[in-house]
């Protein structure tokens, strides 16, 4: 009690009673409803029409577990986590570390490596659908002009993925950047000249020094890149669609797919609450393990 | 051995020339203090000591050979920074051992050196916690540690003292001093402070506006500065400075005279004033006088002399102890 009244007496009291039911109304309707919803329908074969009569409680979750597409877009999506950690959170930072510091020169690549993540998902995907084009891409362009046969990249089961994960990493890779520039900008130059003084090379500067004085921000990244990972989805569709022969889904494509497109909602709720699962594990787990206690996120 | 020479070293930012024409040499295991006003260039000095600016143009020698486009790390130097610079996530042991990790030094050896500096420095209960957890004066013991297990040829100090209250700043300003007898070394000492200078240097360079106006050993600089710069900025409360008759009467444009050397008197002095405020400092009582036809001057009484504002009083300047200027500033030699 006495804490409450000197929340009061402090002012912290009334912008609680302002600014909470607002949000958790909406937070209600918006988050917590739909969930809840979702996990109601996963429990029936239903198209998202009509009456939710026919209830065949956990089969559509058994369903998901022996489909082996599911299987495929689970595999696929876990690749995407790991190309976002190990080839795109890397690249961002040697980018960051070359042009982190303040010079016209440097503002300018920042800019052009920071425009793919200001593009549309959709347009990123129909721009990088046209460059693969196997008859009339700039793919085309070059097979002839090296005399090759034609190559139709998105439709090979061989490269497909790997052009999606590239052509995520390209368009991802300056958001990371522009989290690590910000970070090393706020690292003192003092601590820079100390370790130079104390006969640290700069690529030991960078190791001992410039790195853990921006853990934060890397934990942060490798945060968002996991979340991100796990939620890719509409640069999928213009460029493969989900093929060749299903191949290349990720875990919301599937979902989309095998849910929306062939109208089986209850289906892709089953979907849908395995992906909320999977992100609720992640982003605690993640919490416990790398940003520890004291480190808010 | 490490004696150092700068030979004509100019440095300028874009247009703005921050360093002009320095030469200067310092000799072996001195305690060399730069002192001058804020922005006079003493930290622009200093860092080009240590290799952190490149010169404009000019040398930098140090033991003899040419260091000016050499790295820092191959300079032999070691810098104590004003904001003590403190890698904030290693402990204090791993502060102190960072150069030395740097330098392949085996784990033992370092954990041995590290030990020894600490316990130079009273450090030794600390070496586990990380630079958050320690005071000021603590944070500043851990700079100089990481300094000294380096055993460099040379220590350069920016400002070390200028976070710390008045009490340890005292008391640190003796270690320092202590420490510089231990080692032996040559260190170079920056500061704004003209009481830390005295107090530290062997030898003073008095800086102002990227120049030299004069080097010398605290005394010479105290009893015969060379310009009427050096006049005001060293001396504590400052030389009084006067232009006008007394001047003119000593074939001088500038007359000044420090504050102890004028005696006080009921009557019977050369100059005639009125006390216009009085500061007990219990050792000395300091009297802001207005001298006719000479102006504002500032006196000083030994111990807690009995004087009042308003007062009618008589100063008596000692022979011998003034200073007389040209036009240009420059000090004039009297016979
Ligand atoms: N990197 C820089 N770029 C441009 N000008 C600079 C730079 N560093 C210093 N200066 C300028 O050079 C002049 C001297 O700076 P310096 O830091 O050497 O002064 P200082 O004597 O150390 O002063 P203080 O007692 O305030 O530390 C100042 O006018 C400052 O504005
Ligand atoms: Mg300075």
């Amino acid at each position: 009690m006495a804490s409450l009244r000197r929340m009061h007496r402090d002012g912290k009291l009334a912008p609680i009673f302002i600014f909470l039911p607002p949000a958790l109304v909406l937070f209600t309707i918006f988050v917590i409803w739909p969930i809840l919803n979702a996990a109601n329908f996963s429990m029936y074969k239903w198209s998202g029409y009509g009456e939710l009569t026919n209830f065949v409680g956990a089969d559509n979750f058994r369903r998901l577990l022996r489909h082996s597409i599911f299987h495929q877009s689970l595999w696929n999506s876990w690749k995407l986590i790991l190309a976002s950690l190990f080839l795109q959170i890397p690249l961002a930072m040697t980018m960051a570390l070359l042009i982190y510091r303040k010079t016209s020169v440097n503002t300018a690549f920042r800019l052009i490596f920071f425009a793919p993540y200001i593009l549309a998902e959709v347009a990123t995907g129909l721009i990088w659908s046209f460059i693969f084009d196997g008859d009339y891409g700039v793919t085309a362009q070059i097979t002839r002009f090296l005399g090759m046969d034609q190559l139709y990249i998105l439709a090979d089961k061989r490269y497909a993925f790997l052009t999606i994960i590239t052509v995520i990493v390209w368009k991802y890779f300056g958001y990371h950047m522009m989290i690590f520039i910000a970070a090393l900008q706020s690292v003192p130059s003092d601590l820079i000249e100390a370790a130079e003084i104390d006969g640290a090379s700069p690529w030991r500067i960078i190791w001992h020094v410039k790195l853990p004085l921006i853990s934060h921000a890397i934990k942060l990244s490798a945060f968002f890149a996991i979340v991100g990972a796990l939620q890719v989805f509409d640069i999928i569709l213009p460029l493969t669609n989900g093929g060749p022969s299903n191949s290349t889904h990720s875990l919301v494509s599937y979902l989309y797919y095998f849910g929306l497109v062939q109208l089986n909602v209850g289906y892709g709720s089953a979907v849908g609450v395995c992906l909320f699962f999977l992100c609720v594990i992640t982003a605690f787990g993640y919490k416990r393990l790398a940003i520890g206690k004291g480190a808010g996120l | 051995m490490a004696t150092l020479e700068y030979e004509n070293i100019f440095k300028s930012f874009g247009d703005v020339q921050v360093i002009s024409d320095v030469s200067l040499t310092i000799p072996h295991g001195s305690f060399t203090v730069f002192v001058g006003p804020s922005g006079c260039g003493k930290s622009t000095l200093l860092r080009l000591t240590a290799g952190l600016e490149d010169v404009s143009s000019g040398k930098l020698k140090i033991d003899g050979r040419d260091v000016t486009e050499e790295r820092p790390t191959a300079r032999g130097i070691a810098m104590v920074f004003q904001s003590y610079a403190l890698y904030p996530h290693m402990n204090v042991a791993d502060n102190i051992g960072f150069g030395l990790k740097m330098a392949k030094m085996p784990k033992d050896e370092r954990r041995r050196k590290v030990a020894e500096a600490a316990e130079v420095l009273q450090l030794t209960p600390l070496l586990a916690r990380k630079p958050g957890e320690l005071s000021g004066g603590q944070r500043q013991r851990v700079a100089i540690g990481r300094a000294i297990v380096r055993q460099p040829k040379v220590f350069l100090f920016d400002e070390p003292l200028s976070n710390l209250d008045a009490a340890l700043r005292t008391q640190m300003r003796v270690e320092l001093a202590q420490l510089h007898t231990r080692l032996g070394a040559t260190m170079i000492y920056v500061t704004h402070d003209q009481v830390e200078a005295m107090t530290l240097a062997d030898r003073i360079v008095v800086l102002s506006n990227g120049r030299i106006e004069q080097v010398g050993t605290p005394l010479e600089l105290y009893s015969s500065p060379r310009t009427i710069f050096v006049a005001g900025f060293i001396g504590s409360p400052k030389m009084n400075l006067f232009s006008g008759p007394v001047a003119e009467a000593a074939g001088a444009q500038t007359y000044g005279i420090r504050p102890e050397h004028i005696d006080v008197m009921r009557e019977g002095g050369e100059w005639k004033g009125t006390v216009q405020f009085v500061e007990r400092l219990g050792s000395d009582t300091f009297l802001h006088v207005d001298a006719d036809k000479i102006g504002r001057m500032i006196v000083r009484a030994i111990g807690d002399a009995d004087f009042r504002g308003g007062e009618n009083i008589s100063l008596a300047p000692r022979p011998g102890f003034r200073h007389l200027f040209g036009k240009d500033g420059v000090a004039i030699q009297e016979a």
